[in-house]
């Protein structure tokens, strides 16, 4: 049932896929990056960073192969392959996002018919949104806006410290389809933690709260991470919120109500992973949630016919 | 995939989601605990890669690894595939494949018919049901020839009359599963021969009932292996049990073959056991003639086929008349051979239907049930009426372990079409539940109702829909049967093509046949978006892999006028930077692959032009030949002319241009033509001194250089003209 694809080399400290699962990038503690291309040894290294790699994420394959590298000292390196007649494939950095005042936690890319969005979230609880109109030069990032992960945009909070932040683009893609990500914080301040959707105005140019996932009793849960699932022809979106109290998920209706604000239902509570949740991926067809925690257990969750989630499986990697 | 039946019900054998746990698997990384972290991504389908990644060495440790460790703590972390699917052990994996795509094809052609029956909804509804079961029915003969034909091996000339159990290949529990399905589901004809049609059934199969105990199989293969050996046949209490085992479910051929192993007839015995043989010959006739209410015997086996209930029911009672007469006759008294005789009562019994005999004879409840059939109840019919059967001969035969076969069959009485999908999908996995719901549906109006009533709870799609996406991605599941997960997606009315869209978005494009199949399949649903999206993702992948023909190509399948129009911007300024031969002969393909109708491409109308100009002045200075001379200065001064040429170019265009302003022969240029030149050069020097002017790679005294040929050039044109 299980066969092994690659060793890694000493030192790993994260790991990411691209889009169609064949290649898989490792970043390491001392701040280099492999990409093992499905078979068994690197095929590309490289010095990314000076301190050490703490999350490598794949750009849409619309950009061709390109990676972001967030360094524990909280920077964001892009980087693409490139070949140039005879030369062997490089890796070239294509840009830098440096972290004067505050540590990059977290970046997720979008995908929309002529551009590509990127979410950057800082270690004071706000989010930075760039875009990005030529894909063939991945160094031209405008920045479209900037703002914190709270609904209530006029009072003032104190200064957040962030631990993690959590992002996760709508996967839909079409060409009317309105931008959109959730956004969950782990950070000291409860207002920032909730997880809350994001959609782009296209009428005023900004971006709006639209949901917020989250019940009174829960509120400034802090989050562990968040999962968009793929909606392939539901009534309603799907997205699952990892808190210290397991792992939420929620129904979010498609159309708005009056106030502008989408309807949301919590559906379940999964529990399982005694300890934190690390991550939440959903299968392809969104019926299959994955989640890894620091029990060391992938647990495998579905839906049944009577709309109860349950745990269908257990992999046990400890 | 979700396939857990939502009520337990009141099956025979408890089926509770609840009792149930998650099935625990353990990774084999061969890496110590704990771990640092685990990663997980799901690739093709329902394959899930999982990366467990060690603690990080200390600070104090070389991450070259030098130190005193064991090979182990060299490694940083594993990498695993987990493939999961469901228990369909049995099958190989190729096999599974062979399956897979022999049942595109019967699979569609059901789809097919319909679809093309439910647009001729205007016929009566009950000719419409009674044509659709031959569909269904000439469907699942071809699914169930594709899980294998039981061949018997070709039979020796001279028959071996010791041959009690005929060599075949060993039965599948998938086609068993199958024909169970069909009997029950489809074959409207069968209904009232489903007894013998079970009857039959076992006969093929019984040896799957069970893998741990014991079956009359079993019972058979060690009596047919013993036999080789055994010089008295009737001596032996074996023998005897074999035989009334055999009897119980019917199988005639083995009880008579085995009853003239008798003793009694070998030719040196037939005075002394005179009698002893005419009782044994009885039985062998009273066996061979036993009615049966079907409408055929194949041929050779015994037995005497009714095929109506009154000829069946008149031939009963006088086949029960011979029996109870041999029962009681008084040649027994005679008979000297007590194992013999008390062998051939008990069989004799078997036949009256005395069921403590029978629950001696058989082995397994389904064996013992499928006696009744035979003996006690032939006309039992409904499935109520065989689940209470099948209830008393669960109690008779209690056993402890019920498999996938047994789950399904109890399922089918339960009459709960969502326990038998459960245990489809459970022990004969996805391929199975998908392919068997076209005979569920084909049975009876409240299953189909049940099977496509459309749940939110599952995203607004029925049930059918639902495992149809869920095989449908674990045909994605392997690069060799993702191709069919289409025609599966395309019976998904309502999430089948968001899914095939997924599918077929994430497909690498790196292989170009792979991308060519992609967009065929693209095409065949009509998902030009995901073909265009393919198509750019293809161009921009060997576009920065170097391979820019392939790149541009894709762009233009993808009408990718923005990719395309930064590519011409890119050309134009790489050749603005340098108009050296060498660097534009790099370009000068593409500019051809680009083509001249990208429509709003800035500059490349110039580019074209400029490769006109670059072209003719080639030819004019290789064979100094008039017309090409001509040639490239008219395009030069289209080129000067043309607002769309960018400043940047006119020094460049001159000064490549000096020679020909040099021409020996003739001054190529005319008065009027050369003062616009020097208009042109002179707005150059002007803008020259404006901050935002683009410099040249040009040597510095290139400007005096055209200054001077152009005014050479404007002398000879003036007394050329006068």
């Amino acid at each position: 049932m299980a066969k092994e694809v690659a060793a890694l080399e000493k030192g790993a400290a994260c790991c990411g896929w691209s889009r169609s699962g064949e290649r898989l990038a490792v970043g390491s503690v001392n701040g280099s990056v492999s990409i093992y291309n499905s078979s068994s040894s690197p095929s590309s290294k490289w010095k990314a960073h000076a301190s050490g790699v703490v999350d490598v994420v794949w750009l849409p394959p619309e950009c061709g192969d390109a990676l972001a590298c967030i360094s524990g000292d909280g920077t964001l390196s892009l980087w693409e392959e490139v070949e140039e007649g005879s030369q062997p494939v490089t890796w070239k950095m294509c840009k830098l996002f440096d972290s004067s005042s505050y540590q990059i936690l977290d970046v997720q890319f979008g995908v929309f018919s002529t551009s590509i969005k990127m979410v950057v979230a800082y270690s004071d609880c706000h989010v930075k949104i760039y875009e990005l109109l030529d894909l063939l030069e991945l160094d031209k990032w405008q920045l479209q806006a900037e703002f914190q992960n709270v609904t209530d945009s006029v009072s003032r909070f104190g200064r957040p410290s962030c631990l993690s932040a959590s992002i996760a683009w709508n996967p839909q893609r079409g060409e009317n389809q309105q931008a959109s990500f959730v956004l969950g914080f782990n950070s000291d301040l409860p207002q920032f933690n909730s997880p809350k959707i994001w959609e782009f105005e296209e009428a005023h140019q900004r971006w709006l709260p639209v949901a917020e996932l989250v019940l009174s009793e829960d509120e400034g849960d802090r989050v562990h991470a968040v999962a968009w699932a793929p909606n392939i022809g539901r009534p309603y979106e799907i997205i699952a919120v990892a808190t210290c109290k397991g792992i939420a998920v929620w129904h979010i209706g498609l159309n708005p109500e009056s106030d502008g604000r989408l309807p949301t239902e919590k559906v379940a509570l999964l529990s399982g992973h005694d300890d934190e949740v690390w991550q939440l991926e959903w299968d392809m067809g969104g019926m299959t949630l994955a989640s890894t925690g620091a029990d060391d257990m992938v647990r495998l969750w579905q839906c049944n016919l009577n709309g109860v989630w349950h745990e269908q499986a257990t992999l046990d990697c400890s | 995939m979700p396939g857990r039946p939502s009520d337990s019900g009141d099956s025979l054998v408890p089926f509770s989601p609840e009792a149930v746990g998650p099935v625990t698997h353990r990774v084999h990384h061969g890496l110590r605990s704990p771990l640092f972290r685990v990663y997980v991504s799901w690739s093709r389908g329902n394959n899930l890669q999982v990366a467990c990644i060690r603690p990080p060495p200390p600070d104090s440790e070389t991450l070259d690894g030098t130190g005193a460790e064991g090979p182990e703590e060299e490694i940083g972390g594993k990498v695993v595939e987990v493939k999961l699917g469901n228990g369909e052990g049995e099958v190989s994996e190729a096999e599974r494949r062979r399956i897979a795509y022999g049942s595109v094809a019967p699979f569609a052609l059901l789809q097919s018919q319909k679809n093309l029956f439910a647009a001729s909804s205007r016929m009566p509804n009950s000719s419409i049901r009674t044509e659709w079961w031959h569909h269904v029915l000439e469907y699942s003969n071809s699914i169930s020839n594709l899980l294998g034909e039981r061949k018997p091996l070709p039979s020796a000339v001279i028959e071996d009359p010791k041959m009690i159990l005929q060599p075949g290949e060993e039965p599948k529990s998938l086609k068993a599963a199958w024909q169970l399905m069909e009997i029950f589901y489809v074959d409207k004809q069968v209904s009232s021969w489903l007894p013998e049609c079970l009857v039959d059934w076992l006969a093929d199969y019984d040896s799957l009932l069970t893998r741990t105990e014991s079956t009359i199989h079993t019972k058979i293969s060690s009596l047919q292996k013993k036999l080789d050996t055994l010089k008295v046949f009737e001596d032996d209490p074996d023998y005897w049990e074999g035989l009334s085992a055999a009897l119980a479910v019917g199988w005639l051929d083995t009880v008579v073959k085995l009853l003239r192993l008798h003793g009694s007839y070998q030719l040196d015995q037939l005075d002394s056991r005179e009698i002893e043989n005419g009782l044994v010959e009885a039985v062998a006739v009273l066996v061979s003639t036993m009615p049966r209410m079907r409408p055929d015997l194949p041929p050779g086996r015994l037995g005497q086929c009714c095929k109506t209930k009154q000829e069946y029911i008149k031939a009963w009672e006088k086949w029960r008349g011979h029996v109870s007469k041999l029962e009681s006759s008084a040649f027994w008294v005679q008979c000297s051979h007590p194992e013999t005789r008390d062998g051939l009562r008990n069989l004799l019994q078997i036949m009256l239907g005395n069921i403590k005999n029978l629950t001696v004879a058989t082995c397994h409840w389904m064996e013992l049930f499928i006696s009744h059939f035979l003996y006690i109840r032939p006309f039992t019919v409904g499935l109520e009426g065989m689940q209470n059967l099948a209830q008393k001969c669960m109690q008779l035969k209690p056993s402890s372990n019920y498999n996938g076969l047994i789950r399904l069959l109890t399922g089918i009485f339960g009459e709960n079409p969502e326990v038998v999908l459960a245990e489809c999908s459970k022990s004969f996995g996805s391929w199975m539940v998908v392919h068997a719901m076209e005979l569920l549906t084909a049975s009876s109006d409240n299953f189909g109702i049940l099977l496509h009533e459309e749940r939110y709870n599952l995203g607004g799609i029925s049930i059918e829909e639902l495992h149809r996406l869920g095989y449908a991605q674990v045909l994605s599941s392997h690069p060799l049967t993702w191709q069919i997960a289409p025609t599966y997606l395309a019976s998904c009315p309502k999430q089948g093509l968001g899914l095939l869209e997924i599918l077929l978005y994430r497909q690498p494009v790196q292989n170009y046949q792979l991308v060519l199949k992609t967009l065929e399949i693209c095409r065949l649903y009509e998902l030009e978006n995901i073909s265009s999206s393919i198509m750019k993702i293809a161009g921009m992948c060997h576009w920065k892999h170097g391979r820019k023909g392939s790149g541009v190509y894709w762009f233009q399948q993808a009408g990718d006028k923005v990719s395309l129009d930064r590519i011409a911007q890119q050309l134009f300024e790489s050749i603005g930077k340098s108009v050296s031969d060498d660097s534009f002969k790099q370009w000068e393909g593409l500019i051809e692959l680009l083509g001249s109708d990208v429509g709003t491409a800035g500059g490349l109308e110039f580019l074209h032009k400029y490769r006109d100009f670059k072209r003719s002045l080639h030819l004019a200075l290789e064979g100094r030949a008039v017309d090409a001379a001509r040639q490239s200065m008219q395009s030069l001064i289209q080129l000067m002319r043309n607002p769309s040429t960018p400043q940047r170019f006119w020094l460049p265009l001159l000064h490549d241009s000096v020679t020909l302003l040099n021409w020996k022969p003739q001054p190529l240029l005319n008065v009027a033509e050369t003062n616009l030149l020097l208009n042109k050069l002179q707005e150059l020097s002007m803008a020259k001194l404006r901050p935002d002017y683009c410099d040249t790679n040009l040597p510095p005294q290139a400007l005096s250089s055209v200054r001077l040929a152009l005014a050479a050039n404007l002398g000879r044109a003036i007394l050329e003209e006068c």
